[in-house]
C-alpha cells in the first residue's frame, strides 16, 4: 500500500493495564492498517480491546510495544504537548455519550476544535453553523444539548468532529445510545459527510445493525484482531 | 518522517476558550452560586470581624487621638496603657517644666468617678481634669457651649453619647424615651455638685463610660483624697525640638516615662493586644470565616471540576493543552473570587454604615481590604490548585468510558 494512502498502520501493538494486583493485557499484538477514504469498523465483544485500540490510534493512550503510525507519525515519540496538538489538528472524535458541553449551544460546541486551533470566535461560529447545516440541523444552532434529542446531539457531535477537517475520525459506539432508525440516520450522515478520499473513519461498535455502512470490518477478540472482512458499503 | 505542523492557540482562540470556561462555570447555576456564597461568607466575616477588632483597638487609645496639642506624654514608668493610672506627685510637673526644650507642660487628671443621677442611680464616668489656665487636652468637638465655660463654678462638659444614654434622665411617662442630659442640668460627682455647661463629641472609648471634662483643680476635688492625683503631664516641645529627643531627655532627667503621642498609642494598643482576650476572640472568628469559606468554596469548586471532568477530558482529547485548561480553571477561580470578595466587602461596608453611631466599634481600613483580598486569593488558589491537579492528571482516555 502506498504510504501516502495509509492513515493508520499498527504492527504488533500491545497494551497492558494494572488492575489491582493483576496485569491485564488489553492488546496482545494488534496488526491493522486503515487506508485513506476507508470506513473501518472495529467489532467484538465487550472487553476485547476495541476502545483501547482506538485510544492508542487517536493518540490519547500510549501503547507498550510494537509500532503504531498515524499518518506515518509515531505518536508515542512525540512529547505530550505536541501529541495534544497533533490530535487537535488531525483527529476528530465522536463519543458514545456525545460529550457535548452542556452549557454551550450547538454552534459553540461545534466551534470548540477551531477555537483550540486558534481561530477567532466569529469565524469559528460561522464555520460551525455551516457544519451544522451539513449534518441537517441548521435550525438547532442556538439550542443547548439538553434541548436536543439523542440523534440531534450525535449530529452535533459529528459536526464537531468534522469542523476542523481532520484526517482521521474516531467514533466510539456512535449509535449505541440511539434507537435503530435514528442510529441508521446518524450513520448515513456520518458516512456521507465525513468520509472522503483524504480522510479515514474508524468506528468502534457492536451494533450489528450498522455493519453494512463499513468498507471493512475488523473483528477483535481477547486483545487481537482475529478477522478482517471487506464488504461493499450500502450507502 | 513528517512532523505535525506547529499549531498554537492564537490569542483570539484563547480568549474564546476563556469565554467557554466562564460559560461552563456560570451555566452550572447551583455550583456557581454555592462557590460565590462560600467566598462571600469568608470575605464578609473576615472583613467585618477585622473591622470590629480594629475599631475596638482604636478605641483603646481614643483619648490620645482626641488630645492633639501635646507632643509628649509623661507618666509613671509603670504605666502600661492609657487607663492604667499610676498618679504622680504634683511636684513632678515642675521638674518636667525645667527640662530643656519644653515649651510648656500642663497637668492632666484622668480617673473613674461615680456620678449620682437624678433618679438616685450611680454611673461610673471617665473624668478628665484639664489644666485650669490653658484647658489643654479638651474635647476635639464642642456641640453645645464653649470649652472656656469650664471656668464657671462647678462646671463640667459631658460627651453627647453619655448625655443621651447612661447619664440621661428617666422618661416622664413609663415606656417613654429617656430625656438627654442638657446644658444647665446638674449631677452629683462624689458628693460634689456639678453643672453641665457644654456637650462635646469625643472618640468613643474602649470602656464606653460617659466622658466628663472639668478643670484639674475641680477634678481633684471630685476625686477621693489621695496624696498623688496627677495622672499625666502633657508637654509641648519648643519649636525645632524633636519630640523623640525631648522625651528621651525628660525620661533621663526625671526618671519618669515619656512617650510621643504615637508611642503612647502603640503602648496602649500592644497592651490590649498582649494582655486581653480580644485578639484571640476575633482571631478565632476570622480564622473560622477563612476555614469555612475555604471548605465551602474549595469543596464546591472541586465538585464542579469533578462533575466537569468528562468535558475537560473531551477538551483534552480534542487538543486542549494542560496550559489552556489550567488557565481556564484559574479564570473561573478568579471570577468567583472577585465576585465573592466584592459582595463580602460590600456587605461588611453596609454593616459598618448601618452600625454608624452605635456602640459597636467598626473601622474598615485600606489594610483590612488588602488582608481580606489576600485571604480570598489564598482560598481561590487552594480551590483552583486541587482542581487543576485533578485535570492535569486526567487521562483523556476517560472520554471513551461510557
Amino acid at each position: 500500500m502506498n504510504p501516502e494512502q495509509t492513515a493508520v498502520s499498527c504492527r504488533g501493538v500491545t497494551k497492558s493495564y494494572i488492575a489491582g494486583a493483576t496485569k491485564v493485557l488489553a492488546l496482545r499484538g494488534v496488526d491493522l492498517e486503515v487506508s485513506m477514504g476507508e470506513l473501518l469498523m472495529l467489532v467484538g465483544p465487550s472487553g476485547c480491546g476495541k476502545t483501547t485500540l482506538i485510544s492508542v490510534i487517536a493518540g490519547i493512550l500510549d501503547h507498550d510495544e510494537g509500532d503504531c503510525l498515524v499518518f506515518q507519525q509515531d505518536l508515542r515519540a512525540l512529547g505530550q504537548s505536541r501529541k495534544t496538538r497533533f490530535r487537535g489538528q488531525n483527529v476528530g472524535f465522536v463519543f458514545q455519550a456525545f460529550n457535548l458541553l452542556p452549557t454551550l449551544t450547538a454552534a459553540e460546541n461545534v466551534a470548540v476544535p477551531l477555537l483550540l486551533l486558534g481561530a477567532g470566535r466569529a469565524k469559528a461560529i460561522a464555520r460551525a453553523q455551516e457544519m451544522l447545516s451539513k449534518v441537517g440541523i441548521e435550525d438547532k444552532i442556538r439550542s443547548l444539548p439538553s434541548q436536543l434529542s439523542g440523534g440531534q446531539q450525535q449530529r452535533v457531535a459529528i459536526a464537531r468532529a468534522l469542523v476542523h477537517e481532520p484526517r482521521l475520525i474516531v467514533c466510539d459506539e456512535p449509535t449505541s445510545a440511539l434507537d435503530h432508525d435514528t442510529g441508521g440516520r446518524v450513520m448515513e450522515v456520518l458516512r456521507n459527510t465525513a468520509l472522503s478520499s483524504d480522510r479515514a473513519l474508524i468506528i468502534v461498535t457492536h451494533d450489528n445493525r450498522i455493519f453494512n455502512f463499513a468498507d471493512r470490518i475488523a473483528r477483535m477478540d481477547d486483545g487481537l484482531i482475529t478477522l478482517v472482512e471487506s464488504q461493499v458499503a450500502s450507502s | 518522517m513528517p512532523q505535525p505542523p506547529p499549531a498554537r492557540v492564537g490569542v483570539k482562540g484563547r480568549d474564546s476558550m476563556y469565554s467557554i470556561a466562564l460559560k461552563m462555570l456560570i451555566g452550572d447555576r447551583g455550583k456557581y452560586l454555592g462557590i460565590i456564597m462560600g467566598l462571600t461568607f469568608a470575605s464578609l466575616l473576615i472583613t467585618q470581624q477585622s473591622s470590629i477588632f480594629t475599631g475596638l483597638m482604636t478605641r483603646t487609645y481614643g483619648f490620645i487621638t482626641d488630645t492633639s496639642q501635646p507632643d509628649v506624654w509623661v507618666m509613671d514608668p509603670k504605666v502600661q496603657f492609657i487607663d492604667d493610672i499610676k498618679p504622680l506627685q504634683d511636684t513632678e510637673l515642675f521638674r518636667v517644666r525645667g527640662v530643656d526644650g519644653v515649651e510648656w507642660a500642663v497637668p492632666l487628671y484622668k480617673g473613674l468617678l461615680k456620678a449620682r443621677l437624678e433618679d438616685g442611680n450611680f454611673q461610673i464616668c471617665n473624668v478628665f481634669g484639664l489644666d485650669d489656665a490653658t484647658l489643654v487636652g479638651g474635647p476635639p468637638v464642642m456641640l453645645q457651649g464653649n470649652l472656656s465655660d469650664l471656668r464657671r463654678q462647678d462646671a463640667i462638659i459631658v460627651n453627647d453619647v453619655g448625655a443621651n444614654t447612661r447619664l440621661s434622665r428617666r422618661p416622664k411617662e413609663p415606656g417613654g424615651r429617656p430625656i438627654p442630659l442638657r446644658v444647665g442640668d446638674t449631677l452629683e460627682i462624689n458628693d460634689h455638685r456639678a453643672i453641665v455647661v457644654g456637650i462635646c463629641q469625643v472618640t468613643r472609648t474602649f470602656q464606653s463610660q460617659p466622658v466628663i471634662y472639668t478643670t484639674y483643680t475641680r477634678a481633684t476635688t471630685f476625686a477621693p483624697r489621695e496624696r498623688k492625683l496627677l495622672s499625666f503631664i502633657l508637654v509641648k516641645a519648643k519649636e525645632g525640638q524633636d519630640p523623640k529627643v525631648l522625651r528621651e531627655r525628660i525620661a533621663q532627667r526625671t526618671g519618669l516615662a515619656a512617650y510621643t503621642a504615637q508611642e503612647f498609642k502603640d503602648l496602649t494598643y500592644n497592651f490590649f493586644l498582649k494582655n486581653t482576650g480580644i485578639p484571640i476572640n476575633f482571631g478565632i472568628a476570622v480564622a473560622l470565616g477563612f476555614l469555612i469559606g475555604t471548605a465551602i468554596a474549595g469543596q464546591t469548586f472541586y465538585n464542579f471540576t469533578l462533575e466537569n471532568l468528562r468535558y475537560f477530558g473531551t477538551l483534552k482529547a480534542m487538543g486542549a493543552t494542560n496550559g489552556i485548561l489550567l488557565r481556564m480553571i484559574l479564570l473561573q477561580a478568579l471570577l468567583v473570587g472577585a465576585i465573592g470578595y466584592g459582595l463580602g466587602v460590600g456587605g461588611a461596608t453596609l454593616f459598618g454604615v448601618a452600625m454608624r453611631g452605635t456602640e459597636l466599634a467598626f473601622r474598615l481600613t485600606q489594610e483590612l481590604l488588602y488582608i481580606s483580598a489576600g485571604a480570598i486569593v489564598i482560598i481561590i488558589i487552594f480551590s483552583a490548585v486541587i482542581s487543576i491537579y485533578k485535570v492535569i492528571r486526567l487521562e483523556p482516555a476517560i472520554v471513551f468510558k461510557g
